[in-house]
């Protein structure tokens, strides 16, 4: 059993580099670009930053799920509604009010799309992944329906939403030549250490880790699991929405169709990787960040951003067997 | 009126294989939402494989290709006991990554004349023909049985001296063969492949699963109705009814609703294989 997963590893690695062997680019030249492209200078970190902002805060979403024994694959259709609808407050609010009032909106829309999802996985067993599915779809073509309908902006050409007041979009909060720090950056610190806290310090979140660990032992501790999922779907959903309402206070400052680029299954990578201390969540969308914006660098040089799916399916893969590799039991 | 039928048929042809290959899969017990990633790969290899060794091999390559896709699924899921989650997205993720990677990179030809592509009406007959031999093979053979058992419950079906490893090692090829298959049909249809042009129809084609209660024939039946969905979608998109212009995105959404009211059990009871997911 044990020599399976070096050769796993191998696999992936293999597979990475025949991957840029067919295309005929220079391997060394493409790891390279990817970290020129990220971390060359204070500009290229002011991106990475810009792109690890939203995966620091779905990563909490997810991995606050994931502690309670759920998959949220539907941070995607949560991030997407929450910003719709807080954008939506935002442009008809305008000012800093509007900005508490729409990432208000942003929490509560986003933990009411994640409502069915943990209603249905604790009272009918249907897996959360399925309803998430369904809701990441509902929330693709419902949002899409608004933004070209009733939430339009007036002059707007394309399917969005007018752009937000200039008095209503967040301005970086700290400016040093070129390196910026957005202020939904330190939120987004602020949430992870606060996940840390509530997860390790507080009963409720005690009780959402051991009805994640083992639901049967928590039921028989007296924790009400079925309350506990719910809850924590909630929750999950609540922080995937104030993502989406952030991304658009602080960088898009409209909502459009095809605002969704798949924050919402890195997301679910960035929280795979992380073990059981959640401030891991930092390394982890550095991590993502990086290969988000490395890649863009890659494909200026022709070599197509897929390249960046496959490293990322091979890393996930890689964790989750050494993780799942020590606690194996064997049957048959 | 036989416009429309036709039309039917194109959009619900490849939910049905699809759904088939999730059929396979599900059953035995593996959840597979990699089933998207399967039929995208399936498109590619056809259409690559298509271009450079002809019509029959361009849907051999694509059914080979799902299968090697299909089993490492199953090395993923049986062998490193990696959750069926994790490896089923990360098979989407390789697809789609790789499939991305390799169009824009250009080295392949994936557009397919006339003569690289094999009649759609075959495609159609298997599409028609294959949700009652499974039905057949479900109830009245070996394996048909064995499939089902380690489904419902590994464990039992272990203590009858079955391997569920084994079985699910069958049933993923099948899922291979079947997603190949859909994944044909799809570039059959538009003579060559776009990137992401599955756009959703492996979720589509589990929920139809899920709200046929992982059964062959009512799976099938929902497919139907999910093709007869989005045909009335292209044929009034445009034309208000009642004086009211219904956004295509509603009919887009009407799967996934009716997939969410079943699993919150306003449709029947739930039928989920008790095993799904375990080993």
């Amino acid at each position: 059993m044990k020599a399976r997963v070096p050769i796993l590893f191998a696999c992936g690695i293999l597979l990475m580099i025949g991957s840029l062997m067919i295309v005929h680019a220079p391997i060394g030249e493409a790891v390279a670009t990817i970290f020129q492209g990220s971390l060359g200078n204070l500009k290229k970190i002011s991106g990475t930053i810009k792109e690890m902002t939203p995966l620091l805060i779905l990563g909490s979403a997810v991995y606050l799920a994931l502690k309670a024994g759920l998959f949220n694959i539907g941070a995607e259709g949560q991030y997407l509604v929450g910003a719709c609808f807080a954008c939506q407050t935002m442009v008809m609010v305008p000012g800093p009010v509007g900005v508490g009032l729409g990432c208000l909106v942003g929490i509560v829309t986003g933990a009411l799309w994640a409502l069915p999802a943990g209603l249905i996985k604790a009272f009918r067993n249907g897996h959360e992944v399925i309803t998430t599915i369904m809701l990441n779809a509902v929330a693709a073509n419902m949002t899409k329906a608004l933004v070209a309908g009733p939430f339009k902006g007036k002059g707007q050409l394309v399917p969005s939403t007018a752009v937000l007041p200039v008095n209503s979009q967040l301005t970086p909060l700290f400016t040093f030549r070129d390196l910026e720090i957005p202020q939904s950056f330190v939120i987004g610190i602020v949430v992870v250490v606060g996940l840390a806290y509530w997860l390790n310090k507080t009963v409720a979140g005690y009780e959402l880790k051991a009805s994640g660990a083992n639901p049967t032992a928590a039921q028989f501790a007296g924790i009400k699991t079925k309350q506990v999922t719910v809850k924590a779907m909630l929750m999950s959903g609540g922080l995937a929405g104030l993502a989406g309402a952030l991304q658009v206070a602080q960088f898009e400052h409209r909502f459009y169709d095809g605002f969704a680029t798949g924050y919402g299954f890195d997301a679910l990578g960035v929280s795979l990787l992380v073990g059981s201390n959640p401030l891991f969540l930092l390394a982890s969308s550095f991590f993502f960040g990086l290969l988000n914006k490395g890649g863009t660098a890659l494909s200026l040089i022709g070599v197509n951003k897929g390249i960046t799916m496959v490293v990322l399916a091979v890393v996930i893969v890689m964790f989750a067997a050494v993780r799942y590799g020590r606690k194996q039991v064997n049957h048959g | 009126m036989v416009s429309f039928l036709l039309q039917i048929i194109t959009m619900s042809a490849p939910l049905i294989l699809m759904a088939m290959a999730g059929y396979m899969s599900e059953r035995s017990g593996v959840i597979n939402i990699g089933l998207e990633g399967k039929m995208l790969a399936g498109c590619f290899i056809c259409a690559a494989a298509g271009a450079h060794f002809g019509a029959v091999g361009g849907l051999a390559f694509a059914i080979l290709a799902c299968i090697a896709l299909s089993l490492l699924h199953w090395s993923l899921t049986q062998m490193y006991r990696i959750d069926h989650i994790i490896s089923g997205m990360a098979v989407n993720l390789l697809a789609s990554g790789f499939t991305g990677f390799m169009d824009s990179s250009g080295i392949w030809k994936t557009t397919l004349t006339d003569s690289q592509r094999l009649p759609l009406p075959m495609y159609y007959a298997i599409a028609v023909i294959s949700p009652f031999l499974l039905f057949a093979m479900a109830g009245r053979t070996q394996f048909g049985l064995r499939h089902k058992s380690v489904g419902s419950d590994p464990d039992k079906a272990r203590l009858l001296g079955i391997h569920p490893q084994r079985v699910r090692f069958s049933a993923l090829i099948m899922t291979g063969v079947f997603a190949g298959l859909a994944g044909s049909l799809l570039v059959t249809e538009t003579s060559g492949f776009t990137k992401e042009m599955t756009s959703g129809r492996g979720y589509i084609a589990l929920a139809a699963l899920i709200l046929g209660g992982w059964r062959p024939i009512p799976a099938t039946a929902a497919c139907l109705l999910f093709g007869v969905a989005k045909a009335v979608q292209i044929r009034f998109s445009g034309t208000p009814i009642f004086n009211f212009d219904i956004p295509s995105e509603i009919w887009n959404m009407l799967p996934y609703i009716v997939t969410l009211l079943a699993l919150a059990g306003l449709l029947g009871r739930n039928r989920t294989p008790a095993g799904l997911g375990k080993h």
